[in-house]
């Protein structure tokens, strides 16, 4: 936890030195890479909006809860528990909703339980599938989508199931 | 994605017809607030790490990685441009750091470099799969949020996760060169 903290700043400090030995020059190309952001961010706009939207009406609508209700049994056979059912539901989706839950979870279950820790792994060993797929494939065609996010639930799934199994031997 | 889409949105709002019609409503003025604060923030935290990956870019650090991992990048990909190279072992380094508000930008940057006909490719579609299992060393968010509420050992999950988020990366990894072909004219095989 606390290595984690001083990522960030070495990083900064590293890159920045480096380019400073390399006689080049930190600031312009500093302006020059931040102005691609507001082009990058309006491309995925449209997509996030119908994420943000779908994810919320799913959730106000008590939807989510009757479907991850049927969803348990499939989760049974990853070997993941049935009360994270809504997790992993709303996990590949958004990471703000998932987070929310993973806070329900945790004040229903306790922290350090079983199911709190199962929580845990799933939430961080897995991302959130199809914003990722919307935000990379923004701007392109063809069936390859379809797959691409058939490939991360399936896998996200398998190694949810056994970080769950290693929970209760860890 | 559009099967999602229009199934999650009439069930849902056909449900709250008949319980709470006004939510609707609600829900379109939230959830755009949430996500136009959400894209707000996106433009502030992107540009700021686009600065500094083009800095790492014209100080040949990018290179040297992109040198580094030529190895693990050229049995995922096969021959790719330097420059996909190059964004793709940033895109890598940041998701194995935990710094996904960097991993993105330079992931689409990525996609931009490998596009050449607006088709989506198997090297898209791995790209893609890589950034969707989530392989990094530690899951800061989930650490965190156990410490605010009082967990007693809030880092222990960190060893199964790692070796959860290992496995599902492989599969992944594995998945997609059994089962994701390009789908060019040239192969006589009809789908």
């Amino acid at each position: 936890m606390n290595a984690s903290v001083y990522i960030i700043p070495c990083i900064i400090i590293i890159v920045i030195v480096y380019s400073l030995i390399k006689r080049q020059k930190p600031y312009n190309d500093f302006v020059a890479g931040a102005a691609d952001s507001i082009s990058l961010v309006k491309g995925i706009y449209p997509y996030l909006i119908a994420i943000f939207f779908m994810v919320q009406i799913f959730r106000l609508s008590g939807l989510s809860e009757l479907m991850s209700k049927a969803f348990s049994p499939i989760l049974f056979i990853f070997g993941i528990p049935p009360e994270l059912s809504e997790l992993v539901l709303i996990r590949p989706f958004s990471g703000s909703g998932s987070l929310a839950i993973l806070n329900e979870v945790y004040l229903l279950h306790g922290v350090d339980s079983y199911i709190g820790r199962c929580a845990s792994v799933v939430m961080g060993s897995s991302e959130t599938v199809f914003y990722v797929s919307a935000v990379y494939f923004s701007s392109l065609r063809g069936k390859g989508l379809v797959q691409g996010i058939a490939i991360s639930l399936l896998a996200n799934n398998i190694g949810a199931g056994i970080g769950c199994l290693l929970c209760r031997v860890m | 994605m559009n099967i999602i889409f229009c199934l999650i949105i009439v069930l849902s709002t056909g449900i709250l017809i008949f319980t709470k019609p006004d939510t609707v409503l609600q829900v379109i003025s939230d959830s755009s607030l949430d996500c136009a604060k959400f894209l707000f923030t996106m433009i502030g935290v992107y540009a700021v790490w686009l600065g500094i990956m083009k800095i790492v870019e014209n100080s040949g650090l990018s290179a040297k990685l992109a040198k580094a991992l030529n190895p693990v990048i050229k049995f995922l990909f096969g021959e790719i441009s330097d420059e996909t190279k190059g964004y793709i072992s940033l895109n890598m380094s940041s998701n194995i750091l935990g710094l996904g508000n960097a991993a993105t930008p330079m992931g689409i940057k990525a996609i931009n470099s490998m596009n050449t006909n607006n088709c989506i490719n198997k090297n898209m579609i791995m790209l893609m799969v890589l950034n969707s299992t989530g392989l990094q060393i530690l899951p800061t968010t989930v650490i965190s949020l156990r410490q605010t509420l009082g967990s007693s050992s809030p880092a222990d999950i960190i060893l199964p996760s790692l070796i959860a988020t290992a496995i599902s990366t492989v599969i992944a990894v594995l998945l997609c060169k059994l089962f994701v072909k390009d789908s060019s004219p040239r192969m006589g095989i009809p789908q």
